[in-house]
């Protein structure tokens, strides 16, 4: 009998035999049981040093807050303390659910959000305030001998020797710790001098993007508006808002959630790249792949959402406006002419102003389209009716005229109550004339603009313009040649039909004509073959899946001075495919893009409309363009932008001067307003017995008042203190950044540029021969780091961060509205931007004791969207020599009592006008007296003073419950009473989209505990009903509410006389500006030698683009030590190998980058991600992080901002007039910077600093 | 005997020892995650794949042949058989192919750190004056070696070195011993003092945490816990929660 003992069970698990051998030795001598295979040894004790892990994760408590100020993300996260220590943060994973069949949207966060917590210790935190040492000289040597703050306030500034002193040191350090106390009373001093020496207007606040800290926002604007100061519009400012949005759908922006993204089968993304700046979303894009979603990617740089794409589409910069165009072609000549897809028919039908009829003109030699068709022009009872001006026409399937519903003229009048819907009832309107059964087939050959082509030899000045002939099939209308928009659209678009006159594309191969894919290859280099099937797949798809086809839009395509150009043609594709208002297609723009869900009482807060009404406020953009003073060197003739068929209106004018008219016909606001104090004008009026509106009038016509937009220069008329909160304009937005330094705040500045010739200035303004200089006297910033601004700023103010306060987050990615919780208090001397202006604000009302009592002031209010006011100007005919009427031919004139010495207490409670005027948002009236009721349980009321008994706001909580309890997002009630409102104004039943909510209520606890799902509001246009995602305008669609325009449709066309000067009735190509042929700039690709410092190095003109930063957007800035780690760190500008290699740099190299407008020192990152001629600086580089001084000027500094400055485009200045109307941060001229050309040199490699 | 060669040849040894004794203790309580190799090895790796095994193998070697040197009397080699002729043959050639891969690894190592770019960066002051002292006292051993051992007559230091070092250990310091050493040796002693005076404030301390143990042990640990609750010491008033008795669990 054989035994055999084996001496394992198992193998060893060793490398071989001598690891085996090794450990196998081992086991007799260690302690512990080594296991049978010599895998594991097993120890008793010894973890001891656990204790050190365990603690470095563990933490006393987890407070929910958010990043506030710029991140349209708006994800909750989990912050985390530990010993009174902000530690760490993490994403929270407790969002109401999107439903089956659909991702999650937890959990949200990027790696920006979450290295955040570094800010609250970091070594550039605000911990004190700061006051420059040469002020606070000044100032005290004057309170010593004055005594009163304000007077030694005024003797500081109107000393012209000290002030210059105290202007020219901002930037150049010298910043010393001062107390709360003195800080607040320069603040409130330099505020109530303003407004006694120079009117409350010369005062104005800027800061952005309320809906990511929405009471942090509004209490600094509340306390402007209670003052009279103006705040500054942003998104146009930051070139965000698409201007093709007003001018398309009547609408701010209104786009779909992120998780409709899912809902989408073909999805583009044009100039947005999604993972880097919507990186919390970017994964619903990623699983709709897996769904079998197409997606494209149109770029010219090889983006990181490249790699999620299908295809890709490399377009020159600035050029998508051809690609989208000829996609359009396609689809207009395969699915509307070729074979009328019924679905898209029946969609322009309803939806859009297709088949409203135009008349055409006679312009010269040449028929042009001309104005829309209204029952004004048809005669007989139907030109009667109230607002016939207003009521487009289209025809009926016989052919006869017809009256729709829904049109501008329905809105406000009250015979037409219940007919403003888009029912068209028994009407099946006919897209073309031609389609009438019996037109006799007349025709008319019309001519449009096209600015594709290259300016002809010796006619340079005159630009790359020029006319092309097309027919469009006509029938006679009320004595009118007409046509219909739809024919219109075929004659631009280059689809020919059989025996129309005109010349037309021979084909797609045609490159000459435009319009066709082959004419914009020869533009983008994008193959025509590409452009065909993508347009053919794009509508083919939204034809099978009913609309679903998705066009993800934004920065890149939307920060060209063109921009809203290239947009109607992006939105031409979504909206004659019908896919606005579907779920998982249409437009989807997110790039600045904030919803302010509980919008109405986020207003009623912030505009202070519960004590006095209107508030001022302004479009940044001209309001920066004229502080800064850079309508003294921009000169734009606004007649190079118009079209070849243009009457003439622009003739001799600059941009500057369209600004001028617009402002004084009432289009556009503008603060300051008067050449004189608008209480002095009540002061006046009142001595000379008459009403102020009166007295302006007269003195207007007289010529002794003037409009300050007139002469931006006189002293009278200098913006005088300025604060920023949650804002850095000069070192992220602020567009001419070196006009800023020079003209506004009169310290040192880079500006190279040349001012405007006496033949290319502005006509209407005054030019003075020494330009202004110093112009602003405060400029106080309050912020929770250094950044540009607080460096250039008298007072810097130590704000709380975004994890020390409580607020309000909402954002349109996601339908939630969640909470700010201070994780813990305010360190240092920080406090919440609520409290500094509440501090503020009480100093203020006590300085002004014997120098501001009760005051009447008036306020120039635009006229508005969303108003009575948008009929100002029937057919968009601007017209000359009318007499001032105001509110129709100029501003209106509104008188507001302002309550100087009980400023505070009104800042700090509920006014009166709330409940005796209700609420008004775009047009539908909210009555809260429920709520207030309600609130002054909750809130509590004042006990006693001047404002006894009314519902406290003395808290930021306070101030959010407010906020909630007046919204219909977070409040059923107002949402249904909205709702029923509507109902009687269109006639249809659209409340039951919230009356499941009626009794619904979202408070503060309730955001803190959990983000909360909004409810359908009729405050925005899409439905969240039943679960469903958020689509913009599925109630316009669904529900038959117009859309707030002309026709109260979707507009491709737009009538207005300035839009036919600009050529710009139609969706249209136009090329980026060419900066050669307007400034003088170098010519894109030229290779040159530099002269002056660097000589004889070469240099190389490209095109300089500032897109968003994957290591600074938006949760997070630039020098947060994490993202300079994951980043080169620094000033930095992308390059592609062959540009460097023809001005022999290399990688990581110090280059120059300049222009006309200034200079910036960066390294060069030299990489093929880059196309050539095209660089990229990312956007918001601030001027704290590696700056050293430039050789070309000899100066530090120079920011991405260094090398651009604003442009104002006419189109943006429109107002009075249907859906071009004013409202805040919905129509203004937009601060595009994607123009501009830079010239780029290696620099010594030795950079002083 | 001069002042000058009672301070090198007792006070310095002792300022030495004394450094690298309570330097180490300093260290090891202050700086326990600064403890380390500062591995560079993430940074460059085809050059630290030669240099870094033929430096470490040959000061293994050398630091074996100083023990057989100097802290083995000639006398108890004489005992076992080994004749001065055998030792010096040995030593000088043994000593000679360590020195030589030694200094050719650490001419690699320090070719590396210079010339590549990322290394150079993670390079710190003290690792540098720490290169200086150990090329230094590399340098000086082996130029002692070769112009006494190699081509020189032979100088006994065992004689002479050894017994002093021995004498510095024994607390019985004999400096006079070092009285005719020839200068090159004395130069080796003084920096290699030099060398252990700096070696707890450099990346050196790794030689006290080599991973020797790397070699015999199993890969997976398992460490019981203690018996306290968690990983903290019982606090008080607070009871500890036990098992519950499964007994009691049951019904009866």
């Amino acid at each position: 009998m054989t035994q055999t003992e084996p001496r394992r069970r198992t193998a060893p698990a060793t490398d071989g035999p001598l690891a085996e051998a090794l450990v196998g030795m081992s086991r007799f001598v260690r302690r512990g049981d080594v296991s049978e295979d010599l895998r594991a040894l097993f120890l008793k004790g010894g973890r001891e040093g656990d204790v050190f892990y365990r603690d470095r994760w563990s933490h006393d408590k987890v407070v929910r807050s958010t990043h506030g100020v710029n991140c349209t993300g708006s994800c909750s996260w989990k912050v985390y303390v530990k010993d009174g220590i902000i530690t760490w943060e993490a994403q929270q994973t407790d969002y109401p659910s999107v439903g089956p069949d659909s991702p999650e949207y937890e959990p949200r966060g990027c790696p920006r959000g979450a290295a955040f917590s570094w800010y609250t210790y970091s070594p550039t935190r605000v911990r004190y305030p700061y006051i420059r040492e040469t002020l606070a000289r000044h100032y005290r040597a004057a309170k010593a001998q004055h005594g009163d703050p304000v007077e030694a306030w005024a003797s500081v500034v109107d000393d012209p020797e000290i002030s210059r002193a105290y202007k020219r040191a901002r930037g150049k350090g010298g910043l010393v710790r001062t107390t709360w106390d003195e800080a607040l009373e320069i603040a409130a001093a330099a505020h109530v001098h303003t407004i006694k020496r120079y009117g409350p207007d010369r005062i104005a606040g800027f800061s952005p993007i309320p809906a990511m800290s929405m009471v942090s926002h509004g209490a600094g604007s509340r306390f402007m508006s209670l003052i009279g100061g103006s705040m500054l519009s942003f998104y146009d400012w930051y070139a965000d808002l698409p201007v093709a949005s007003p001018q398309v759908f009547g609408d701010q922006t209104d786009v779909p959630e992120s998780a409709d993204w899912w809902n989408s089968s073909y999805l583009m993304m044009w100039g947005s790249n999604v993972p880097v700046t919507r990186t919390p979303d970017a994964h619903f894009m990623t699983e709709a792949r897996y769904r079998g979603q197409k997606v494209i990617t149109v770029s010219p740089d090889y983006t990181d959402n490249t790699k999620f794409a299908d295809e890709w589409v490399a377009p020159h910069p600035g050029t998508d406006g051809a690609l989208a165009f000829a996609m359009g072609h396609v689809i207009l000549k395969e699915f509307l002419v070729d074979r009328q897809t019924e679905r898209f028919v029946d969609y322009l039908r309803r939806y859009s102003d297709a088949p409203y009829l135009v008349a055409l003109e006679q312009r010269g030699e040449q028929l042009v389209p001309g104005k829309f068709v209204t029952a004004s022009d048809l005669g007989g009872e139907a030109a009667a009716a109230p607002r016939a001006d207003f009521k487009t026409v289209l025809l009926d399937q016989q052919g006869s005229p017809v009256v729709p519903n829904g049109s501008l003229g329905h809105r406000f009048t009250p015979e037409d109550e219940g007919r403003w819907n888009l029912d068209l009832g028994t009407t099946v309107p006919p897209l073309s004339v031609a389609d009438v059964p019996d037109w006799d087939g007349a025709s008319a050959e019309i001519a449009l603009p096209r600015f594709d082509l290259a300016p002809e030899p010796g006619q340079e000045h005159a630009g790359g313009s020029g006319v092309l002939l097309r027919g469009v099939p006509t029938m006679e209308v009320a004595g009118r040649t007409v046509t219909t928009v739809f024919d219109l659209m075929l004659a631009q678009y280059g689809v020919a039909r059989a025996g129309l006159p005109g010349s037309w594309p021979s084909g797609y191969d045609d490159a000459e004509a435009p319009g066709t894919p082959a004419w914009q290859q020869e533009l983008t280099s994008v193959p025509a073959e590409q452009v065909i099937r993508i347009g053919r797949e794009f509508a083919d798809n939204a034809e099978q899946s009913g609309g679903r086809s998705m066009i993800l839009m934004g920065a890149g395509t939307n920060h060209w001075f063109h921009s809203d150009t290239i947009y109607r043609t992006f939105l031409a594709l979504t909206t004659m495919t019908g896919c606005q208002g579907v779920n998982g297609g249409g437009w989807a723009h997110y790039v600045g893009q904030e919803k302010v869900r509980p919008l109405t009482g986020y207003s009623q807060y912030a505009t202070a409309a519960d004590w006095n009404r209107p508030a001022r406020l302004a479009i940044g953009t001209a309001f920066w363009y004229l502080a800064s003073e850079q309508w003294r060197y921009d000169g734009l003739p606004a007649d190079q932008l118009a079209s070849p068929l243009a009457r003439g209106t622009f003739a001799g004018r600059t941009t500057a001067d369209c600004l001028v008219e617009s402002t004084k016909r009432g289009w556009m606001p503008s603060f300051p307003t008067f050449s004189r104090n608008p209480l002095d004008l009540c002061d006046e009026a009142e001595a000379a017995g008459k009403e102020p509106a009166q007295h302006i009038v007269d003195s207007l016509t007289d010529g002794s008042l003037h409009y300050a937009v007139e002469d931006p220069g006189a002293p009278e008329n200098f913006p005088r203190v300025i604060s920023m909160w949650r804002a850095n304009v000069l070192g992220s937005s602020g567009k001419g950044n070196e006009y800023f330094l020079k003209h506004l705040l009169g310290t040192d500045a880079a500006v190279r540029a040349e001012e405007s010739g006496p033949g290319e200035r502005p006509r209407d303004m005054v030019w003075r021969e020494e330009a202004a200089s110093g112009k602003l006297d405060l400029l106080m910033t309050a912020d929770f780091r250094m950044t540009s601004t607080t460096l250039f700023s008298d007072l810097v103010f130590p704000a709380a961060t975004w994890y020390e306060k409580y607020d309000l987050s909402s954002t349109d990615m996601h339908p939630f509205i969640h909470s700010f919780n201070p994780a813990i208090n305010p360190p240092w001397q920080t406090k919440t931007d609520f409290d500094l202006f509440g501090e503020l604000a009480k100093r203020f009302s006590e300085l002004c004791e014997g120098h501001l009592g009760v005051r009447r002031d008036v306020v120039a209010a635009p006229l508005q969207h969303d108003t009575p006011d948008v009929m100002a100007t029937p057919h968009g005919r601007v017209p000359e020599g009318a007499p001032l009427v105001p509110g129709v031919t100029m501003p209106k004139l509104i008188v507001v009592e302002r309550d100087y010495p009980a400023l505070y207490d009104r800042w700090r409670s509920l006014g009166p006008l709330t409940e005796q005027l209700g609420m008004t948002t775009k047009a539908i009236t909210y009555r809260p007296d429920e709520e207030i009721e309600a609130l002054g349980h909750s809130n509590g009321v004042h006990p006693s003073g001047r404002v006894a008994g009314r519902v406290r706001l003395d808290s930021d909580k306070r101030a959010c419950e407010m906020i909630l309890a007046f919204s219909g997002t977070s409040n059923g009630r107002l949402a249904v009473q909205g709702f029923r409102q509507l109902e009687q104004r269109t006639g249809q039943r659209i409340a039951h989209l919230a009356e499941d909510h009626e009794g619904s209520r979202i408070t503060f606890a309730d955001v803190q505990q959990q983000p909360r799902s909004v409810i359908t509001s009729p405050e925005w246009s899409g439905s969240e009903h039943g679960g469903r995602r958020y689509t913009a305008f599925a109630i316009n669609v669904e529900h038959l509410k117009p859309w707030h325009t002309l026709t109260g449709r979707q507009h491709f066309y737009l009538d207005h006389d300035w839009m036919e000067e600009l050529g710009e009735n139609l969706p249209i190509y136009r090329p980026p500006l060419d900066m050669h042929r307007l400034f003088g700039d170098a010519k894109i690709g030229h290779v040159g030698e530099a002269t002056g410092p660097g000589a004889g190095q070469a240099e190389v003109a490209v095109r300089y683009l500032t897109p968003h930063s994957k290591w600074s957007i938006h949760s997070e800035y630039q020098d947060n030590l994490f993202m300079l780690s994951l980043s080169r760190g620094g000033p930095t500008i992308w390059m592609s190998p062959q540009d460097a290699g023809k001005v022999g740099v290399r990688d990581n190299d110090w280059i120059e980058s300049y222009n006309r407008n200034g200079v910036v020192v960066a390294r060069a990152i030299v990489s093929h991600r880059m196309p050539e001629g095209t660089v990229f600086m990312y956007h918001a580089k601030d001027r704290t992080i590696d700056v050293p001084i430039a050789e070309t000027s000899g100066k530090r500094g120079g920011i991405h901002n260094s090398l651009t400055r604003i442009l104002l485009k006419p189109s943006h200045l429109i107002g009075g007039y249907a859906q071009l109307a004013w409202a805040f941060n919905y129509l203004g001229p937009t601060g595009n910077q994607r123009d501009e050309v830079t010239t780029i040199r290696r620099r010594s490699q030795e950079v002083e600093y | 005997m001069s002042a000058i060669e009672i301070v090198l040849w007792v006070a310095v040894p002792y300022v030495s020892i004394i450094a690298f004794i309570a330097g180490h203790i300093w260290r090891y309580r202050y700086d326990k995650f600064g403890w380390t190799t500062r591995s560079s090895q993430t940074y460059e790796n085809t050059l630290l794949r030669w240099g870094s095994p033929m430096f470490h193998l040959g000061i293994l070697m050398v630091l074996a042949g100083h023990v057989v040197g100097l802290f083995i009397p000639r006398e108890w080699l004489y005992a076992i058989g080994i004749t001065e002729e055998m030792y010096h043959w040995g030593a000088t050639v043994m000593g000679s192919f360590a020195a030589v891969l030694t200094l050719a690894g650490l001419a690699i190592l320090i070719y590396r750190r210079r010339t590549v770019g990322p290394v150079f960066l993670a390079t710190t002051v003290m690792d540098k004056v720490m290169y200086v002292f150990l090329a230094l006292t590399l340098g000086f051993g082996t130029l002692a070696t070769v112009v006494h051992q190699v081509f020189g007559s032979g100088f006994q230091y065992r004689e002479t070195i050894s017994p002093w070092l021995r004498s510095i250990f024994g607390f019985q310091p004999q400096p006079e011993l070092m009285a005719n050493v020839p200068i090159l040796f004395e130069l080796h002693v003084l920096s290699a003092l030099a060398l252990f005076a700096l070696w707890p404030f450099t990346r050196l301390v790794h030689v006290f945490s080599a991973p020797v143990g790397y070699l015999f042990r199993p890969y997976v640990v398992y460490r019981s816990r203690d018996d306290v609750q968690g990983t903290r010491a019982p606090k008080r008033g607070w009871d500890p929660i036990s098992t519950p008795d499964p007994q009691r669990l049951r019904r009866p």
